[in-house]
């Protein structure tokens, strides 16, 4: 045997106990999938009820049923109102109705990267803005945009966003994996250096540009929704469309996952390849998120979490209803941020930031607890 | 594009609203830009937020039919945003110094189907800036060494970042039309950029021209030679000479540059005379 070690981690001692249950009378906990059920249908309504409320309201005022109204009226049926300001129609098609499809998509994305990445890693606090995967592809997508570059056209700021977003959890991964876990404190530093860098890599770039526009870099850092345009809808949907479906293929290979390495191997998950292709769908979720919106954190953090608080820790049920939960949450926080206070539009990632900041602190110090120390 | 009932012109200089003003299409002007502050303007509805950013919303709340700016004013999508929506923009020229005044004032009437006034108007102005350059050539000290350096700083606040406006800014354009020596030019100073202590004391203006509400955002010139001691260090800080003027006019450089130019000269050769 090695020399001794520090308490076992987590999910070694989750091994052991699951094959101890095996021993005796089975003492799983019991399925429910009533719940899930009800957390589906009730994350639908909300996200319909949000997109109707969210597009209404705003500087210029249009009510709910003028907004069904014209998105059935544009699809050709003839029923409901029509928006009685003369640039209602305008206003939503051509302002809110793309800010909303953005914020679905880039809340979807970064919620079910956050689920992702915490199965992939195997750690609670795992997330695409704390490790500093957003930071990457955020440096990446800045870099084309302040030289200019557009070898792809329209894709090229995208595409950038997702080979820095790659680059950087590979690197990520390498660096906090030691003896085949991956260890927390490692985890949070390497988050911390690599958010340092490219927060500095992003505000270098942005001084190159142009040296007055410091407006840019609090855009790449702390995100933003204004003037989203339905080009930039057509570039982050399929994106978005791919990790997420990819994300919801690799769900029961996570759950297997969560066993351990060696249980998950002996199961007959190929770990390697898992965690690659997984890897590669947070890039591409991650990348969707934040080439167009800058950098918005703590959405994949608090939603899968709170999404595991009701339906249990399965990945099955966790990934679709993260990608739910993470729309309805930035919906939100999207709508707060441009009706908050009169004719401002407030950076979004300070939002997310004041909530899940704070569930942050919580969380560290019950995977403190149930951890038993630093593992 | 025939509509021309509700018109919006903004840009970062104020000069557009001015314009469309002086070819006396001003009441069907619907909003102002932050920086357009003239009697007549000053109480039509705004549609720039924190500073100097477009308000998408506050610009279809108006429902213009037409819109005129240049590439001064941000973010550029919500410029886009506007075509989409079906709203005729204009772009027209986003420099501004002396000579552009006549190319901006035939940009924009044109775009407003009004060609003659602004053949009317560009001609008048061309003719009162050519008669106040010499007016002001009379005062000015014909060697060029006992001309005054000059530089234009804009301050906000006390974050202690000030900017330095140099080649390209219209500031340049500005300090030449009065006769003086443009340092920043001089020390190869691009665009708007901040400047640092030690660069400030090595130009050594004698004169300093700042916006007014910049001035009075430091608490006045005592306010300013406090907070920028690097000012202090200057001859135009020892001396006390700044000089102010209102942030919408003083850059703008439409129709009423010749009074612009007026104010300036008068300001930093006869100081004694002014306020």
């Amino acid at each position: 045997m090695s020399a001794p070690t520090a308490p076992a981690p987590a999910d070694e001692r989750r091994a052991v106990d699951a094959v101890r249950a095996l021993d005796g009378p089975a003492v799983l906990p019991p399925a429910r999938p009533a719940r899930a059920t009800v957390l589906f249908v009730v994350l639908g309504v909300l996200l319909l009820v949000l997109v109707v409320l969210s597009a209404g309201v705003g500087q210029l005022d249009i009510p709910p049923a003028q907004v069904v109204g014209s998105v059935l009226h544009h699809v050709g049926l003839d029923v409901g109102p029509a928006p009685e300001n003369v640039n209602g129609d305008a206003v939503l098609w051509a302002i809110r109705f793309p800010r909303v499809t953005m914020a679905v998509l880039v809340g979807a994305a970064l919620a079910t990267g956050g689920a992702l990445m915490q199965g992939v890693f195997g750690n609670p606090l795992a997330e695409p803005g704390v490790i500093g995967v957003s930071a990457g592809a955020a440096v990446a997508a800045c870099a084309t945009i302040v030289f200019g570059l557009s070898t792809l056209g329209p894709w090229t700021t995208a595409t950038a966003a997702f080979v820095g977003g790659l680059v950087t959890t590979l690197l990520v991964y390498v660096l906090a994996r030691s003896n085949g876990r991956t260890e927390v404190v490692t985890l949070v530093l390497t988050g911390i250096a690599v958010n340092a860098v490219c927060g500095a890599a992003i505000a270098f770039f942005t001084f190159l540009a142009d040296q007055q526009a410091r407006e840019q870099i609090v855009f790449w850092q702390l995100g933003s929704l204004n003037g989203t345009r339905w080009p930039y809808v057509g570039i982050v949907a399929p994106f978005v469309v791919v990790g997420i479906a990819v994300a919801v293929v690799l769900a029961p290979r996570l759950d297997l996952l969560s066993l351990g390495e060696r249980a998950a191997r002996h199961v007959g998950v190929d770990v390697e390849r898992l965690r690659l292709v997984a890897i590669v769908a947070i890039a591409l979720l991650t990348a969707a998120a934040v080439a167009f919106c800058g950098i918005i954190a703590f959405v994949g953090l608090v939603v899968p979490h709170l999404v595991r608080m009701v339906v249990g820790p399965g990945h099955r049920v966790l990934v679709p209803a993260s990608a739910l939960g993470g729309a309805v949450l930035l919906l939100a926080a999207d709508l707060a941020a441009r009706t908050a206070v009169a004719y401002a539009d407030l950076p979004i990632g300070m939002l997310t930031a004041l909530v899940g900041g704070p569930f942050f602190f919580w969380l560290l110090r019950r995977t403190r607890r149930t951890a038993g120390g630093w593992a | 594009m025939t509509d021309t009932s509700r018109i919006l012109a903004l840009d970062l200089y104020g000069s557009t609203s001015r314009i469309v003003y002086d070819l006396g299409l001003g009441d069907r002007v619907v909003g102002r830009d932050v920086s357009s502050a003239f009697d007549g303007i000053k109480d039509k509805p705004l549609v720039t937020q924190n500073g100097h950013d477009l308000n998408a919303e506050a610009i279809l709340e108006l429902a213009p039919t037409v819109i005129i700016t240049d590439t001064s004013l941000g973010p550029w999508d919500v410029v886009l945003q506007m075509r989409d929506a079906g709203i005729p923009v204009v772009v027209v020229d986003s420099e501004r110094n002396l000579d552009n005044v006549g190319t901006l004032v035939h940009e924009v009437a044109d775009a407003l189907g009004v060609p003659a006034q602004g053949d009317a108007l560009a001609q008048r102005t061309a003719k009162e800036i050519k008669t106040k350059k010499a007016e002001i050539a009379q005062v000015v000290p014909k060697d060029v060494a006992d001309r005054p350096r000059i530089v234009f700083l804009y301050v906000r606040g006390q974050a202690g970042i000030y900017y330095l406006f140099g080649q390209g800014s219209g500031a340049d354009s500005l300090i030449d039309s009065i006769g003086g020596v443009d340092v920043a030019t001089k020390i190869g100073w691009k665009g708007m950029k901040p400047v640092n202590d030690e660069g400030l004391v090595k130009a050594a203006p004698d004169v300093i021209l700042m916006m007014t509400d910049g001035l009075e955002s430091v608490g006045g010139v005592d306010g300013l030679l406090e907070k920028l001691p690097a000012v202090a260090q200057t001859p135009a800080g020892k001396h006390r000479r700044i000089v102010d003027m209102d942030d919408t006019e003083i850059l703008s450089f439409g129709p009423e540059t010749a009074n612009v130019l007026d104010a300036l000269t008068r300001a930093v050769y006869a100081p004694g005379d002014t306020k």
